[in-house]
């Protein structure tokens, strides 16, 4: 199989959306149309995902309508802020902003602009480099921490690796500040897990260790002495990594044959372009670990499980892993290429692949508003912005994901969201308790839904047949009680087309004919009416929407329940099948 | 030279057979058919040294985490176990020990610990060694074994109920089969009824690619999870109507372990035939700040005494339900923490920890002894890690064998052994009165002993054929049963209470 040569084809709406899925939290289908142009393949198709890329989109504003100064504006820098730094730090408004900052990425997966990568691929390095909000705490170093990782999402590893092992929050949320040389003093929590979950590995594939518990404690000496300033200091308008070089151990580091013996040695005054010591040897610590055969396989296979399958295979390791992961290297780390090569290679386009992830609570919540174009207002900086349904809005979409298990910016613990790691991988999303939520999100949404404060929330399917029929009101007479029922124009959309205009680009997967006659006679007809009634019930609605002054009322009600109960049954039914849970 | 052994007038063959004294083992009226199984996992590395604190070595103890220390006066004494404490915090378990009804194991581990919590975490949940690499759980293949062809066909008349129930969303990989879980997912059994919904028709099992691919599985393992979900939404909620909690529980919402157990509670009273619960509390990677300025105080007295409290009002509650009897809890954290505290008022990543059993049929308050902090303190080993005195495979053992009867040759095959006469991890003689040998050796060597330590006063013993335990000072016991031999090395007294 041609693993990770070029898709060359021609892109269908079919392939359009899988990419689409897999690489945004899902399309719309304007998008998969104009992913699907003639002369669209999978290379035009991502650079135009990497060309939309907005790094600088309009920050968090305050969404707290009771604020009436600050309501609907930027908190944490302004027009008039000097650059690096911040809006004096409000502790009793801390708790709002850090709230706030999670709900502004939430709106950006829902992508108010050009469909583009960014923000997927920014979750992949936040689940990766996990720190939570909840533990972090100051909004700032939230916001820094997740600045780092959007904007840095397709550059360098070795950027982030090395920023982030000096980021006040990753300080903060494995205690590196606290890290200390002197008997006692060390704290490895943040060692071991750099080597463990964000660089090398625990185990190589054939399960051997990647390190030994030697090499923690000799990476946590080689991380002393790091801090930060001015956490949750009210009124500070800035902040700051420091480095204390009378709290850095400054004995020489020996680590195992696992990195060839490497030593890593103190120098008395740091080196030409090195802040100081401990930035060299930092840049010596991550030089030995990116020089570690495990470490380029390690973000590899991650990737591909996040992008392609979970299941990796030792087909898959050898032809997919171990190739890309030689690119990684011989890109000097360049996060882009990797993303490039696996985007548009065969193997990600391969029929296998095509379903192969149980979406998860984002690309269910965020690919259900996105799919059917749910109205999310628009925050825009101003104080005269009503912020409230902004605010409700995303509170309720919050809300669901963190139902879902996955809430944004708050992994359970620093290996991530599980369905990431453990056994089972994106199964792991769907069991007897989260279907149900899922269920019941889609009914709501189906049915109708005003969240509170927020806008009415309507997948209104009886509107979309009605587009979908052509000249709706067209009749050969008006309606007399002579003749009450008088032949429309047009044909009535049959069953048929009514379940093909729901199923189109909806599901990964295909459908058979039993299915979709159980679709139409079971759940559209309730098992009790041929087909010709719904196409009898539809144009007598159309004729009282046409006609209104010739029916009574509650005619006009029966009428117009008669097929909306139909299109919102068929529509729950499709929401809830268990194709419509993968991608 | 063995020595004839008659004492106090109890000959010990008198001892031997049918006597009711020493047939006591599995002593519970309830069927093992009917046991239930609640399991508390202790999310993050539970730091053991200061949840059991060995009294008898405060001074040494003291030294090695002077930050965090808790101060000798205000740890918890223990009936009839001088030598050890529990934290201030935790008043609730101390009453359920003092009641019998709590049982410390100490220092509980696996040979080659892995300090990784994910690592570790596995081996807990799988049962496996460490140099294995299985992807099922202890208690999901117990499950499947009970139920084989899970979920196909479930529920049925024979199991109406849910194998397994973990509260929450997600399914720990302790309860996973061999082809998915074994267990459903509940958060609340009143909203999942009514989010279930009524049972819907089926749609016509067609599955893309003849079956073939990822996909197909996907959509097969959801389609079951929905089937599951609707099956069993109607006997949950029946129990749980059904079933009423009689003990005083905490607020709902300030601690998220007596909720969990509330529901469990209400659910067994309800007559849910599920056999394993699993509820859980997070927050154990105590790295920084596990104490406030009141070292009795802090992020870790908070979680103890959640774990406490909420342990001590689910056996009170199953004790006013009547229900106790066929209950039995364990609680396991991924590993313990180091010994010496780090200078963020923490402690980093360690080794062995003690387990807590709970229940009205556990045996012996104490298994174990408290980890030689002399020894640590004098090792010239930087990393001071409590060293494994049990395995906790031989928990799993008991539970197994001798909780759900499962049997010797099927309790070693489900944590990967294959003995077919003896157990693979020998007992720590959780449910049984008669501490027993587990080899040849000193009387004064605890590990010779089931119970990891010498048998008490109180306790009835057992020298197993082919054991020959040597007796070097004075001992007393409530009676020996002798099916090996024992060796006096000098005029000691083997005292028998009755």
């Amino acid at each position: 199989m041609p693993y990770l040569d070029l898709y060359t084809d021609q892109l269908t709406p079919r392939t359009a959306a899988h990419l689409l899925r897999r690489a945004t939290f899902g399309p719309t289908q304007a998008e998969i149309g104009a992913f699907s142009v003639p002369g669209q393949t999978a290379t035009t198709a991502v650079q135009t995902l990497i060309t939309n890329v907005n790094y600088s989109p309009t920050q968090p504003v305050d969404l707290n309508s009771s604020r009436t100064t600050t309501a609907g504006l930027p908190y944490l820098q302004n027009a008039t802020t000097p650059a690096g730094e911040y809006l004096p730090y409000v502790g009793a408004n801390n708790g709002d902003y850090r709230t706030y900052i999670k709900y502004w990425w939430l709106n950006l997966m829902i992508q108010p602009g050009p469909a583009n990568l960014l923000d997927k691929l920014t979750l992949f390095w936040q689940n990766h480099f996990v720190t939570t909000a909840e533990t972090v705490n100051d909004h700032r170093f939230v916001w820094s921490y997740l600045q780092l990782l959007r904007t840095n999402a397709l550059g360098s590893f070795r950027t982030l690796v090395t920023q982030i092992s000096k980021e006040p929050a990753m300080l903060k949320y494995l205690n590196g500040d606290m890290n200390e040389s002197g008997v006692g003093k060390a704290n490895e929590n943040y060692a071991r897990e750099l080597q463990e979950l964000f660089t090398v590995g625990a185990f190589d594939v054939d399960g051997n260790k990647n390190y030994t518990e030697d090499d923690v404690k000799n990476a946590a000496r080689v991380l002393t002495g790091w801090k930060y300033s001015n956490y949750t200091k009210e009124a500070s308008t800035s902040f700051a990594t420091t480095f204390t070089s009378t709290k850095h151990d400054t004995g020489s580091k020996t680590f195992s044959d696992k990195y060839a013996y490497k030593s890593i040695t103190s120098p008395a005054t740091a080196p030409p372009g090195f802040a100081n010591v401990g930035d060299y040897e930092l840049s010596e610590l991550v030089t030995m670990l990116l020089n570690h055969s495990q470490t380029s396989r390690f973000i590899c296979r991650k990737l591909y499980r996040w992008y392609v399958n979970p299941n990796v295979t030792a087909a898959i390791e050898t032809n997919v892993i171990i190739p890309l992961a030689a690119l990684f290297v011989s890109s000097g780390y360049q996060i882009q290429p990797v993303i490039e090569k696996l985007l548009t290679s065969r193997i990600f386009f391969d029929e296998v692949n095509i379903g192969a992830i149980v979406k998860s609570p984002a690309e269910f919540v965020v690919g259900l508003y996105r799919f059917y174009e749910l109205a999310v207002p628009v925050i825009t900086p101003s104080v005269t912005t009503t912020v409230t349904p902004v605010k409700a809005t995303l509170e309720h979409l919050y809300g669901k994901m963190r139902d879902q298990q996955l809430e944004i910016l708050e992994q359970p613990t620093v290996f991530g969201y599980e369905p990431y790691y453990q056994t089972g991988y994106s199964k792991l999303w769907a069991n007897t308790g989260t279907i149900v939520l899922r269920n019941d999100l889609a009914n709501r949404l189906v049915d109708s839904y005003t969240v509170y404060q927020g806008p009415l929330l309507n997948l209104n399917p009886l509107g979309r047949i009605t587009a979908l029929q052509p000249d709706f009101s067209g009749f050969a007479a008006t309606p007399t009680t002579a003749a009450p029922s008088p032949a429309p124009t047009t044909a009535a959309v049959t069953c048929v087309q009514v379940l093909d205009s729901f199923l189109l680009n909806l599901l990964a997967t295909d459908l058979d004919q039993d299915q979709k006659n159980f679709l139409i006679d079971k759940i559209m007809m309730g098992n009790q009416a041929p087909r010709t009634t719904w196409e009898f019930e539809w144009n007598l609605y159309r004729r009282t929407i046409t006609y209104p002054s010739f029916y009574s009322s509650s005619a006009i009600t029966n009428a117009k329940n008669a097929v909306n109960i139909r299109l919102k049954n068929l529509m729950k039914y499709l929401l809830r099948l268990a194709e419509y849970q993968i991608m | 030279m063995a020595l004839p052994v008659a004492l106090n007038g109890f000959g010990v063959k008198a001892l031997a057979g049918n006597s009711t004294l020493v047939q006591s083992l599995l002593a519970s009226n309830a069927p093992a058919t009917d046991r239930i199984l609640v399991i508390v996992y202790m999310n993050g590395g539970n730091d053991g040294l200061n949840t059991v604190i060995p009294v008898d070595q405060w001074t040494q103890y003291n030294a090695l985490r002077t930050n965090i220390a808790i101060p000798q006066s205000k740890i918890l004494s223990l009936t009839g176990n001088d030598a050890t404490g529990l934290h201030p915090a935790m008043g609730g378990m101390r009453d359920l020990y003092n009641d019998g009804k709590l049982s410390i194991i100490q220092s509980v581990s696996y040979p080659s610990p892995d300090q990784s919590h994910y690592r570790s975490t596995d081996i807990w949940m799988t049962g496996e060694d460490t140099t294995a690499n299985y992807e099922t759980g202890w208690a999901g293949r117990y499950l499947e074994d009970r139920y084989p062809g899970y979920p196909t066909g479930y529920p049925n008349a024979q199991m109406e109920d849910p194998l397994a129930i973990q509260i929450g969303y997600l399914t720990s990989t302790t309860l996973l089969g061999s082809q998915q879980s074994m267990g459903i997912a509940i958060s609340d059994p009143n909203s999942f009824y009514s989010l279930v919904g009524a049972a819907s028709s089926i749609s016509p099992d067609y599955l893309p690619c003849n079956s073939t691919c990822d996909a197909a599985d996907l959509i097969s393992f959801i389609r079951k999870q929905q089937a599951l979900s609707v099956g069993y939404a109607t006997e949950i909620k029946r129990a749980y109507d059904l079933g009423v909690t009689s003990a005083t529980y905490p607020a709902a919402g300030t601690n998220s372990l007596a909720d969990q157990l509330k529901i469990v509670a209400q659910l067994i009273h309800g007559g849910l035939k599920t056999k394993i619960y699993f509820v859980s509390l997070g927050g154990f990677d105590t790295h920084s700040s596990q104490v406030d300025t009141d070292v009795t105080l802090g992020g870790h007295a908070t979680l103890l005494g959640k774990l406490s409290a909420g342990i001590k009002v689910f056996q009170d509650d199953l004790t006013l339900q009547g229900t106790a009897d066929k209950v039995v809890g364990m609680t396991f954290s991924e590993f313990g923490r180091r010994a010496n505290s780090n200078n963020s008022k923490g402690t980093d990543h360690g080794v062995a920890a003690p387990m807590f059993v709970f229940g009205s049929n556990i045996k012996h308050p104490t298994i174990g002894t408290n980890p030689d902090l002399i020894s640590l303190v004098a090792s010239t080993n930087t990393n001071k890690d409590i060293p494994m005195q049990i395995d906790f495979r031989r928990v799993y053992t008991d539970i197994l064998n001798d909780w759900f009867g499962a049997g010797v040759p099927k309790t070693n095959s489900l944590l990967f052994r294959s003995s077919l006469n003896a157990l693979d991890f020998p007992t720590v003689s959780l449910f049984s009165d008669t501490v027993e040998t587990l080899k040849t050796g000193d009387w004064a060597d605890r590990t010779v002993w089931s119970v990891g330590r010498k048998p008490l006063a109180t306790e009835f013993v057992r020298v197993n054929a082919g054991h020959t335990v040597t007796v070097g000072a004075p001992a007393t016991v409530r009676n020996i049963k002798l099916d090996g031999t024992i060796k006096f090395t000098g005029p000691y007294n083997l005292k028998v209470t009755g």
